[in-house]
């Protein structure tokens, strides 16, 4: 008498004999190892899990309900090894033939594109992103953990709001990774985050791997479930209590120091001109450097970057802005000011941005050629735009 | 080590090329090209040829499809892309030379047996 344990291949249950099960585990762990690294792995491995399965269905029958140890062995041979397939270990049998092997191992995918070499170029690459992959393909393109630029953009969108607007921006101009090839030019390898959820399933899968009957199972993956559930309520709830405290930080600190010999109907006029002139100056030369590469008469020189060069140009924005829009906070323009919040000032600083930005773009329009074409050019790119969020919007 | 031993490599190799004729001559499943190879001198397993379908899937040189199976679950059948038949009229012309060429060679001099 031998004791039988039932197994699941591929959501097929069959029954086997103990040590026919431990030689298929071995198999299949075996199997697992060799396609270390291959994006495809869980694929395979379900394939060959399906004709296996397909070959038991094979050996049973009305009086035979239990597959044999023997059997398994016979069929575990008739499977053969599993052969690794790693990208870059095997290229076919076309080709350039006996070039001497002088070819680095590159994956396929990269070999096959990418005619500028190892030149990057920036996509927004929509894989494990979170909102239109930009923070996504900035990471990639300079080589950084995601988590450094998200948190980047996450600041200035609460310094300033700007973030958010230079993530609109470049969500607009910035072309996404729709295909292979230009996936393959935005990266040499996988990214990331798509690295981490193929770990992550594996894991899972391991997990799935080891279990004994189906009971146990499901029972593991309901605390699976229930852990990553808690994880996630407690991260969330970390992060509020984090901004509760920032906010009284925030608060405390104005609060505290209100001694500003400030008069906000005096001051208000000239900060907010001066803010307004530097937002138009920075709005400008975003767009100019985008469009035509330069701004104010100064071009790029040939070899630096795009985007190393509207970066230098954020951080100057901010330096420069910082202390005007300090002011503009302790003049009452906020609800944190020292004097609290002056509808009054509010309006004063609209009325003043308003009429320059209107001045500004009336003397554009009829005096500058380039503003003209700038302005031809919006339209297409928000519609592009617009698609690209719609289509998130309808992923979700 | 006997010829056979000897052509293993070159066996291995040349496998993506005959998958390949497999496929464009009708859509099959793996067990069609597992039997249609096993009469050959190239017969193969399950454990080789699912890396190599896959990795051409990846390479865009096949695609396959779910199709249900009158006995049993679905079954994925197997068809060439565009790129995969170029593929084949690629590796078709270099076989074909590479065949020429050993047909030929040393039968001008008539030096070596």
């Amino acid at each position: 008498m031998n004791k039988v344990i039932t197994i699941n291949l591929n959501g097929n249950a069959f029954p086997l004999e103990e040590s026919g099960y431990e030689a298929l585990r071995t198999y299949l762990e075996d199997a697992a190892r060799a396609l270390e690294g291959n994006p495809d792995r869980d694929e395979i491995i379900a394939d060959i899990e399906q004709s296996i399965a397909d070959k038991f269905r094979a050996v049973l029958g009305p009086y035979k309900t239990v597959v044999a140890s023997r059997e398994v062995e016979r069929i575990i041979v008739e499977m053969g090894p599993v052969e690794g397939g790693a990208p870059g270990s095997d290229t076919g049998a076309a080709g350039g033939g006996t070039s001497g092997g002088a070819a680095a191992p590159a994956g396929p995918a990269e070999a096959a594109a990418a005619p500028g070499g190892s030149v990057r170029r920036l996509y927004r690459i929509r894989d494990g992103a979170m909102l239109g992959g930009v923070c996504n393909g900035l990471a990639i393109y300079f080589g950084v953990d995601v988590t450094i630029i998200r948190i980047v953009f996450v600041l200035l969108a609460f310094v300033s709001g700007i973030g958010a607007l230079a993530y609109l921006i470049m969500m607009i101009v910035v072309p996404r990774a729709n295909t292979p090839e230009k996936m393959a030019a935005a990266t040499g390898s996988p990214s990331t985050a798509q690295e981490f959820i193929r770990r992550a399933k594996e894991g899972y899968y391991e997990g799935m791997k080891s279990f004994r009957s189906r009971r146990e199972h499901r029972e593991w993956r309901r605390r699976f479930r229930r852990e990553m559930r808690g994880w996630r309520q407690s991260f969330k709830e970390k992060m509020r209590a984090n901004a509760d405290q920032w906010r009284r930080n925030w608060h405390w600190q104005w609060t505290r120091h209100p001694a500003y010999g400030c008069r906000p109907y005096v001051a208000t006029p000239f900060v907010s001109l001066l803010k307004t002139l530097l937002d138009v100056a920075f709005l400008f030369a975003l767009v100019s450097l985008v469009a035509t590469r330069g701004a104010f008469g100064f071009h790029l020189p040939g070899g630096m970057h795009l985007w190393l060069a509207l970066i230098i140009l954020f951080v100057g924005y901010h330096v420069l802005a910082w202390p005007l829009r300090a002011m503009k906070h302790a003049c009452g323009y906020g609800a944190w000011g020292p004097f609290g919040f002056r509808p009054a000032v509010l309006v004063l600083d609209f009325l003043i941005w308003a009429a320059v930005v209107g001045l500004i773009l009336w003397y554009g329009f009829h005096h500058s050629q380039q503003v003209r074409e700038i302005t031809d050019k919006i339209p297409p790119a928000v519609h592009d735009g617009v698609d690209s969020f719609r289509a998130w919007w309808a992923r979700r | 080590m006997s010829i056979n031993e000897k052509f293993i490599p070159i066996k291995k190799g040349l496998l993506e090329f005959l998958v390949l004729k497999i496929i464009a001559a009708d859509k099959v499943y793996a067990a069609d090209i597992l039997r249609e190879l096993s009469e050959t001198e190239f017969a193969t397993q399950e454990g080789t040829l699912y890396p190599l379908l896959s990795k051409m899937r990846r390479e865009q040189l096949v695609d396959y499809e779910w199709k249900e199976s009158e006995a049993g679950p679905p079954r994925k059948y197997y068809q060439l892309t565009a790129k995969g038949r170029e593929r084949l009229r690629e590796t078709t012309d270099y076989w074909q030379k590479i065949s020429g060429t050993v047909k030929s060679l040393g039968q001008k001099s008539g030096s070596s047996q």
